[in-house]
């Protein structure tokens, strides 16, 4: 008997080696440990040995219960740990689900990037209506009347208002300069304001040019503010924008409310200034104009030019953009075409 | 304007001074260069060349066989169609490897070796037009190629060399000229070089003019009656011309200078006004009846001009008189009658200033712009007559040994008064963040033309030079500009501005604008677009909104309108990107103009009500109508929670004209409507062409929603004992809502959550089975399954006995 229960024991061991799964583990507990499995039937037919034999063969018998109870036991933790969590052949190349494609325009991102780093500076932001007047547009900044540079801005009049004068004569603003006067007419300086916008043009359009695009105007008022400080905001912009630093030169240009007034400046992003076709084979495109605010418009905004002065700057926002990402039809900003905005995420 | 090199290095020696340098320095200090341009680059292999013999070309008539002497040991065989060819003539060479532009036209084209009909050709005999050079050598004629007989030139001679068409021209961007009237002639550039390079700068011209001439019997009264749109008017009679041609030289600079010859009577005037700026204009003397007089015209008064055509004068333009009328629009234009013929021996030669505004209106109300209204516009001083005569003088008895200034009168009405400015070296050492002094600042300035008198240690008495007097400079900033711009901008370093520190910026509108931005964006997978304020006219018709605010000049006739409304342009967007796919979140957030009044600002100005307003669009299958609008009603609901702001809710107050008559809402922030939401009406889509599509649309106005000063989320604590879930499908009469179950349903319940609405074949018709989740739970333990069964059941009783709902079995 002891014999046929170590046989029991030994086959059962070698059998659980083999095992695969948890049926086949379930199968092989009810052959030796179920109601009619084999050990079982050992231990219910203790009851007709001898005495002596019962004794030795019960303590056997459950010896041999515990530790097959104890090997299925394990058996089953093992077989349960490596078990796979997919019961297919799973192809990992199969593409990633997307998350949501939702967004902002291109436009607002970079305007909103460029809000963060001036905010970083202490600017705040400020925002005028679109519709203005002459008079903020074109007279306080020291447009003088009927002066050529009020031509080099084709302006939208709005109906109605077109053959009046100053603030009367209503427009979509041609530019965001207009706003600068009514924010220092309001908070005074000293002053740091950014003020991005949305500004209208009647021109034709092309690849390179729109009727409505956005600018990207910052101003600083201190006292005694020399223009060589003027520098920590073209940077600023332009290494927001393109993410490293960018060179740039500050060369002679007249813009009639600064004085001095600056063109600026950027080495070409496409050659690294060595020239090419993007920057006319000058190496350097031209990106802003900048200045020290004009006294005459420091006086119109209420402040006094002998204490006064300052540094301006104005990008356009949808050609920095543009280069950027090398967009090539300034017109897909405005186009709401989702095949092009959902590239920017 | 173009600017030739050889023409400013008469007045200041640069000839050792590459030009990518000179354009750099004029760049940097002074005006954009746009473009170095050098002439020879363009004949390159192009010579001269001696026809030695003519051959009829056998397969065809209008072709001829010319056999010519290029310089070199063989002659070239060449098959030309000049109708003007003959044996010993000298023409114009084209190589192999030079470029030609065919007929005048397109881009260059590249010369080879090659057969004409057969023949071989091995270059081509060439028309000025075909070389760019027909303003010097007009062709009288079709077919006419180019003949040099006036000149002597050995075969063989580039013709760059040749014709001296080896100069160089720099571009210059007009529109950085605007402010600098000096600058809009040689001289004026001469004198900038000059003064960056430090090289002497020579005068304009030596001549001197005999003072015993002026106001003799010669010459003409000049009388000015209009001394505000006129300040000075000098009339010069000149006699011993005739119509001969310009030196070549003189033809070469004006055609470098964008200007066509003519002859040397017109090339004259126009040389002048080349190279000081201030336009002049020449009188055939025999048709100057007796006197010169610049007055406004009268009504009635014509000016017949040089292509027959008859300008009505009003009082508004400034003419230029003899004693019976009008010969010339001061300062725009010249008349017919009078001015120089072929004929012509005397001339009245007019240097003259008139008033800019005047001329940019007669300019702007005749549509005519002229090289010299461009340059009266901008504002020239009186003082540069002095060096124009001087000038005109000069080259009239070099061009002309026969001529003779007969007698002049020069009328001034006022001179240009030279600005004067007193500089203090500390204020200018603090604004251009350098210390500069007095030595270096007046130099500069001298060298500019500005005298500079020491009043004491710090202060200057600095007038500037006449030609910068009328409008460029007159203030303080002005020599800050000037002393920083001749250091050159690039000298300076950069220093870092101070900074004091106040507070935090705190800005909760922008903040709110930026949220609600993001929050679509990111949160509800909706698109930024940017559509145009102008909003076509099919667009407004289609959406059914007024708008009343119009544009002077649209960008497109159906275009004058301006948007009352974002959801026309939302409208448009919709249709168009539904051609590429059938699912589309759009939003955009910007500006609507109304009729109104309003001076937010400057209280001279009255503007129209202008907002900020947000709207949106979801568009998707036909059959998802109620999910889209459940979705748009969803995300305003959430809009404050995320974006922060004050809450909203919803009612049926007023329907946006847009939408659907049973779906739709009002947005209500703190007790108003700010806004609507619905879907597009079949009406507006069918007007639009949108078809099998449900558009979900909202809009409000984002100056209504009131930001939260700081995030506005609530804490409740977490349950104390496990929350029971059960759901629930009710069936109830189809005019039964979700409003009505909530108010039920919501007091017995921990959390209420609406799952669906059901209608199938196993729902009476009429009723729908309303789909619920709710959990149930106590605070004082855990429910036992009793307690659960005992809530379920009352709550479908409240709702049988309220609504007559059944549940669903």
């Amino acid at each position: 008997m002891l014999q046929k229960l170590e046989n029991i024991e030994q086959e059962a061991m070698r059998a659980l080696v083999n095992i695969q799964s948890e049926e086949e583990l379930q199968k092989l507990s009810q052959q030796y440990l179920g109601k009619n499995g084999e050990l079982t039937q050992v231990l219910k037919g203790l009851g007709q040995l001898e005495p002596d034999d019962r004794r030795n063969v019960g303590q056997m018998a459950n010896k041999v219960k515990t530790s097959l109870s104890e090997q299925i036991d394990n058996k089953r933790i093992s077989l349960s740990d490596s078990a796979p969590v997919l019961d297919f052949p799973p192809d990992l190349t199969a593409p990633g689900i997307s998350p949501k494609s939702g967004g902002l325009h291109p436009i607002t991102q970079m305007s909103y990037d460029l809000n963060d780093a001036f905010h970083s500076l202490g600017f705040v932001i400020f925002s005028e209506d679109e519709i203005t007047s002459e008079l903020f547009a074109f007279d306080n900044l020291n447009f003088p009347p009927d002066h050529p540079a009020r031509e080099t801005m084709d302006t939208f009049w709005i109906k109605g208002t077109e053959d009046k004068r100053g603030a009367d004569r209503l427009c979509l603003r041609p530019h965001l300069t207009g706003a600068s006067v009514r924010f220092l007419r309001k908070y005074g300086a000293p002053a740091r304001f950014v003020y991005p916008g949305r500004v209208y043009r009647n021109e034709s359009t092309d690849a390179r040019h729109e009727r409505a695009f956005f600018q990207y105007e910052a101003l600083i008022v201190e006292k005694d503010f020399p223009f060589a400080s003027g520098h920590l905001l073209i940077d600023t912009i332009l290494e927001k924008i393109f993410g490293r630093k960018v060179n740039t030169r500050m060369r002679a240009g007249f813009f009639p409310f600064v004085e001095p007034g600056f063109e600026i400046d950027m080495e070409c992003q496409v050659c690294g200034g060595d020239g090419c076709r993007v920057c006319k084979n000058v190496g350097w495109i031209e990106v802003m104009p900048g200045g020290t605010p004009h006294p005459n418009v420091l006086k119109e905004a209420g402040l006094d030019p002998e204490e006064w002065s300052g540094f301006y700057i104005n990008i356009g926002l949808d050609r920095l953009v543009m280069m950027r990402y090398g967009v090539d039809d300034v017109r897909l900003f405005h186009s709401g075409d989702l095949r092009f905005l959902s590239q920017f995420r | 304007m173009k600017i030739s090199l050889q023409w400013i290095n008469d007045y200041v020696d640069l000839s050792d001074i590459a030009p990518e340098e000179l354009a750099h320095e004029l760049t940097m200090r002074t005006v954009e260069v746009e473009d170095i341009r050098y002439q020879e680059l363009a004949y390159d292999k192009v010579v001269v060349g001696k026809i030695m013999e003519i051959l009829p070309h056998p397969q065809a008539d209008k072709l001829l066989i010319t056999i010519v002497d290029v310089g070199e040991a063989e002659p070239y065989r060449i098959v030309c169609g000049g109708c003007n060819l003959y044996e010993g003539q000298r023409v114009v060479v084209a190589l192999p490897g030079s470029y030609v532009r065919w007929h005048g036209q397109g881009e260059p084209v590249l010369i080879k070796k090659t057969k004409l009909r057969g023949e071989p050709s091995c270059g081509m005999i060439c028309a000025s037009e075909e070389l760019e050079l027909d303003e010097l050598f007009p062709a009288s004629r079709e077919a006419e190629i180019m003949d040099l007989k006036d000149f002597d030139f050995p075969a063989g001679m580039p013709i760059s060399e040749a014709l001296q068409l080896n100069d160089v021209i720099l571009e210059i961007d007009n529109k950085s000229l605007t402010n600098r009237p000096d600058l809009w002639g040689h001289y004026g550039i001469a004198r900038e070089l000059s003064v960056i390079f430090q090289r002497n700068l020579m005068p304009v011209a030596d001549f001197v003019l005999d003072s015993s001439l002026e106001d003799n019997e010669h010459s003409l009264p000049v009388t000015i009656e209009s001394p505000k749109r006129c300040s000075r008017y000098a009339g010069l009679v000149f006699s011993g011309l005739d119509s001969r041609p310009a030196p070549h030289w003189m033809r070469v600079r004006l055609a470098a200078a964008g200007i066509t010859p003519h002859n040397a009577l017109i090339d004259i005037t126009n040389y002048v006004m080349m190279t000081t700026g201030c336009p002049t204009h020449g009188f055939d003397r025999r048709f100057v009846n007796k006197e010169l007089i610049i007055r406004e015209a009268r009504k009635g008064e014509t000016l017949e001009l040089l292509d027959d055509t008859f300008l009505q004068l009003t009082a508004e333009d400034l003419v230029i008189c003899d004693t019976s009328e009008p010969m010339a629009l001061a300062g725009v234009k010249g008349g017919k009658k009078d001015s120089l013929h072929d004929d012509t021996t005397e001339m009245v030669l007019e240097v003259a200033v008139f008033d800019p505004l005047s001329i940019r209106h007669t300019a702007q109300r005749f549509n005519v712009r002229t090289e010299a209204s461009t340059r009266y516009e901008k504002g020239i001083d009186t003082q540069r007559v002095d060096i124009s005569i001087a000038l005109a003088c000069q080259l009239l008895v070099q061009l002309f040994p026969e001529a003779q200034l007969l007698g002049y009168q020069d009328a001034v009405a006022t001179t240009t008064s030279q600005a004067k400015i007193d500089v203090s070296l500390a204020a200018l050492s603090k604004s251009l963040g350098r210390k500069v002094d007095y030595k270096q600042v007046s130099t500069l300035l001298f060298a500019l033309g500005f005298t500079v008198q020491r009043v004491d240690e710090d202060i200057l008495n600095v007038v500037a030079p006449s030609w910068r007097s009328t409008g460029d400079v007159s203030l303080f900033c002005d020599i800050v500009e000037e002393v920083a711009r001749i250091i050159g901008y690039e000298n300076f370093d950069f220093i870092p501005p101070t900074v004091t520190l106040e507070k935090a910026i705190k800005q909760d509108g922008f903040d709110l604008e930026r949220r609600v931005r993001e929050y679509l964006a990111f949160r509800c997978d909706f698109r930024e677009i940017f559509t145009y304020p102008w909003t076509a006219d099919d667009l407004i018709a289609a959406a059914g909104v007024e708008a009343e605010i119009e544009l002077a000049q649209p960008p497109a006739p159906d275009q004058s309108r301006l948007r009352p409304s974002l959801v026309p342009g939302l409208i448009g967007n919709v249709r168009g990107n539904l051609r590429f796919q059938d699912e589309i979140k759009v939003f955009e957030m910007a500006q609507i103009f109304l009729s109104g009044e309003t001076s937010p600002s400057d209280p001279a100005e009255i503007f129209p009500v202008q907002k900020l307003n947000l709207a949106g669009a979801i568009a998707a299958d036909e059959d998802q109508g109620l999910y889209i609008f459940r979705e748009v009603k969803g995300l305003i609901a959430q809009l404050p929670d995320y974006a922060g702001s004050e809450q909203l809710t919803f009612q049926n107050i007023s329907p946006p004209v847009w939408a659907d008559k049973d779906v739709w809402l009002n947005i209500i922030g703190q007790g108003e409507s700010i806004g609507s939401l619905g879907l597009l009406s079949s009406k507006v889509k069918n007007a639009v062409g949108i078809k099998r599509t449900q558009v979900a649309v909202f809009e409000l106005d984002m100056t209504k929603l009131t930001p939260q000063p700081t995030r506005g989320h609530e804490y409740r604590p977490l349950p104390h004992y496990p929350l029971v879930e059960e759901d629930f499908a009710m069936i109830v009469e189809e005019k039964v809502t979700w409003e009505q179950v909530r108010e039920i349903v919501e007091p017995m319940v921990k959390e209420l959550t609406y799952v669906e609405e059901y209608r199938g074949s196993q729902i009476p018709a009429g009723k729908k089975s309303l789909l619920f989740h709710v959990l149930l739970g106590s605070d004082e333990g855990t429910l036992s399954s009793d307690q659960i069964a005992g809530k379920r059941g009352a709550i479908v009783k409240q709702l049988s006995k309220k609504l007559g709902a059944e549940l669903r079995q």
